[in-house]
């Protein structure tokens, strides 16, 4: 869909243009699905969240800034849904998180690393995504699957922008070590210490 | 050699670090085989990650497949919240009250001032048709509840089916009988002896006077309400006096400036007034419950007294127990009171012989001063139990509602608006609240309202206190951090409001500071819905 028929299309949905709310939904929900599926826990989390992001979405369209990309702010609205709909379910920065603070960050040797990759493909790192605390999850998504900026990142998760880099990198140990217990004996083996 | 650490290394790929400390990195990686066998692995993680984030192995359910056509969920949750309070209502009219009823009946009267101002039915009793909505609303609300809990087992079909099935159900059902009259005066109102009305009586008018007799509840607003029939129900009056000379079968709730009971009242009395008189004829076979400026008891009361008041003056007889709270307290020489009397005092109290008391009056008095204060351990103690209930509020607010609470510390951080809408919902909701209660059907809206304002004036010294200490401790992580933080804020701030002078205008700065962020913690949630409607306009 070129820019000019993306703006012929919201103009009228903003006109309250029932057809052409069910064209924007028909294009976008399928990506909006696939974002939210990789963000919450569930698939059943997921459709709900398509769902709701979708109504506010409809009720907000007057509030976009048709100067910005769509799919940028239509990410952005659900970035910040999925969020909420986590941090409502439990306190945001938990335990888990706090944990997180006092984790040892051990260097990881490069072979190893390399040789835990080459072990796990997408459907494993998508097993080891949905293991992962909120946060940690959230925050790896935004960043490679939604390619969000560090200052888009630390806006939607509500924490400083210098933290980003910490989370997106103790997201990243948390995620090797499940995937390292998930495959079996390779746990502790991609961490080493490193002067 | 030392190495670069992992996280430069990450920020380094991700373009993070600024040119000096990249061309730092980019140096030493060229003659490092270790760092660039690291940042070699953290490159090919990242492509790993995206890859294996954008690898698209799940088709689209078919539920999603059509476009949502409403919104309005946080209406819903809004509406949820009022329907909540009318099965809370129903509830309790209609299960807790006639057991409290009972009890009252075997001697155990009503001593508890919360039950009695905020949960006795009796306020409301009488209300039929109001009483008829709100149950229908609170099954309606549970029907709600339901279909939410299992919205994810439920078709549409099924669940316009469960709906459909509901409505019929509770259409089905013999409505309750009941209505209400209501006269406006012309200025006055006068109901003539020996007419009868059958149902609720509600008068607008700028004097009323009730000769005839009234079947359900009087309900006036007036300047002046005089009562010389009889009325089965209650009677709840907002006026500058209401005088009593008839029977009242229910209780008499009284918003006045001045109240004069020359009859008798079956039930209970609820007074918030300037002047509470209970003739020498007067009878009140329930409790007196008074917040006033003046109270002077010559009659007969059979349940407890529980007075604040200015000045007390009792020359009648008390059945049962009194609590009394006021800068003076006359006990005449033909008081008797069958109970304990207890009494909190600015001055001692003036007590005939001729009393009959059946313990000898329990009165302490309270002094007021800092040096006074300062120098009683009991003060510190005071403040100290006003802390941990502080803390525990917010404790409960930060595992109830996180995101508000996160939202409206946040907000705090907005000094100049918070204090400035602070500043407005202080003053404007019981504002709002006054004139909405003006018209009937809003009463309850307005009491709700006023509630929800002292919540949130409560609540205003838990946020700036969680703010204060995340300022002075920084941000924090976890549950507990944020528990420590709010812990210390609150203890500056009880420390800060015990400064003499000083201390009550901080405290006042404080809850205006943090209703300011309770409102832009609100407006931020509320936002989405505004410019839609916005839009919609």
């Amino acid at each position: 869909m070129s820019t000019a028929e993306l703006a012929d299309l919201l103009a009228q949905v903003r006109a309250g243009d029932s057809d052409a709310w069910g064209d924007l939904y028909g294009q976008y929900a399928p990506a909006i699905f696939r974002f939210c599926r990789r963000a919450l826990p569930t698939r059943e989390d997921a459709e709900d969240a398509t769902t709701e992001i979708f109504m506010k979405v409809r009720q907000k369209l007057g509030m976009y800034d048709s100067s910005r990309p769509f799919t940028a702010w239509l990410y952005k609205v659900a970035s910040n849904h999925c969020w909420d709909t986590l941090r409502r379910r439990r306190i945001r920065q938990d335990l888990e998180t706090g944990d997180l603070e006092t984790l040892p960050l051990e260097h990881p040797d490069p072979s190893q690393l390399e040789q835990l990759q080459m072990d796990h493909d997408s459907k494993h790192v998508r097993a080891g995504l949905a293991k992962l605390p909120d946060r940690a999850r959230m925050a790896l998504v935004l960043r490679y699957y939604s390619e969000m900026s560090y200052d888009e990142i630390a806006d939607t998760l509500g924490v400083r922008r210098a933290f980003v880099g910490v989370l997106l990198l103790r997201a990243r140990h948390q995620l090797r070590d499940v995937l390292a217990e998930s495959g079996g004996g390779l746990q502790g083996a991609v961490a080493r210490g490193r002067s | 050699m030392s190495h670069f650490d992992e996280m430069t290394c990450l920020l380094y790929l991700e373009g993070q670090l600024d040119a000096d400390h990249a061309d730092g990195v980019r140096t030493h990686a060229a003659g490092c085989a270790e760092c660039r066998g690291l940042l070699r692995a953290l490159q090919t993680e990242s492509v790993w990650l995206r890859e294996s984030l954008e690898a698209d192995d799940e088709s689209v359910p078919a539920r999603l497949v059509q476009a949502p056509e409403h919104g309005g969920a946080p209406w819903g949750w809004i509406s949820a919240l009022g329907l909540s309070a009318g099965g809370a209502y129903t509830l309790w009219s209609g299960f807790i009250e006639p057991w409290q009823a009972q009890a009252a009946q075997a001697g155990f009267t009503q001593g508890n001032l919360l039950t009695m101002l905020f949960f006795s039915g009796a306020f409301w009793k009488g209300w039929d048709a109001m009483r008829s909505l709100m149950e229908f609303l609170a099954v309606g609300t549970l029907g709600l509840v339901v279909m939410w809990l299992l919205r994810r087992h439920l078709r549409r079909t099924t669940a316009l089916a469960v709906v459909m099935g509901a409505l019929a159900l509770m259409v089905a059902l013999p409505p309750s009988a009941g209505a209400a009259e209501r006269r406006t005066g012309d200025p006055n109102y006068s109901l003539p002896a020996g007419e009868v009305v059958h149902t609720d009586l509600i008068v607008y008018a700028d004097s009323t006077r009730i000769d005839g007799d009234v079947e359900g509840d009087l309900i006036a607003f007036s300047r002046n309400v005089t009562v010389n029939g009889h009325i089965k129900g209650d009677i709840i009056a907002f006026s500058q006096e209401l005088r009593v000379n008839g029977p009242v079968d229910g209780n008499v709730r009284a918003f006045v400036q001045n109240l004069q009971l020359y009859g008798t009242v079956t039930r209970n009395v609820l007074a918030w007034a300037g002047d509470v008189n209970l003739d020498q004829d007067a009878r009140v076979n329930g409790t007196l419950t008074a917040g006033s400026g003046h109270l002077e008891m010559n009659g007969k009361l059979a349940g407890d007294l529980l007075a604040f008041t200015g000045d007390a003056d009792i020359n009648g007889q008390l059945g049962r127990n009194a609590s009394i709270r006021a800068g003076h307290l006359t006990i005449g020489s033909k008081a008797e009171i069958s109970g304990q009397a207890t009494a909190q005092l600015r001055r001692p109290p003036d007590v005939s012989t001729g009393a009959k008391l059946g313990s000898p009056l329990d009165w302490t008095i309270t002094k007021s001063g800092p040096e006074t204060r300062y120098s009683s351990a009991r003060y510190y103690v005071h403040h100290v139990l006003r802390w941990g209930a502080s803390f525990l509020f917010g404790l409960v607010l930060l595992f109830v509602v996180p995101g508000f609470f996160f939202d409206a510390v946040k907000a705090c951080g907005k000094t100049a608006p918070a204090i400035g809408f602070g500043i407005l919902f202080l003053f404007a909701i019981p504002i709002a609240a006054i004139i909405v209660c003006i018209t009937v059907v809003g009463l309850g809206v307005g009491i709700s309202a006023m509630m929800f304002w002292a919540i949130a004036i409560y609540a205003a010294q838990v946020l700036v206190g969680a703010w204060l200490g995340e300022k002075i401790l920084g941000e924090g992580a976890g549950a507990g951090a944020a528990l420590g933080r709010l812990a210390l804020g609150l203890a500056i701030l009880r420390a800060l409001g015990m400064l003499p002078f000083l201390g009550g205008w901080i405290s006042f700065v404080v809850v205006i500071w943090g209703i300011g962020a309770v409102a832009l913690a609100i407006y931020k949630n509320m936002r989405p819905q505004l410019a839609a409607a916005a839009v919609a306009v």
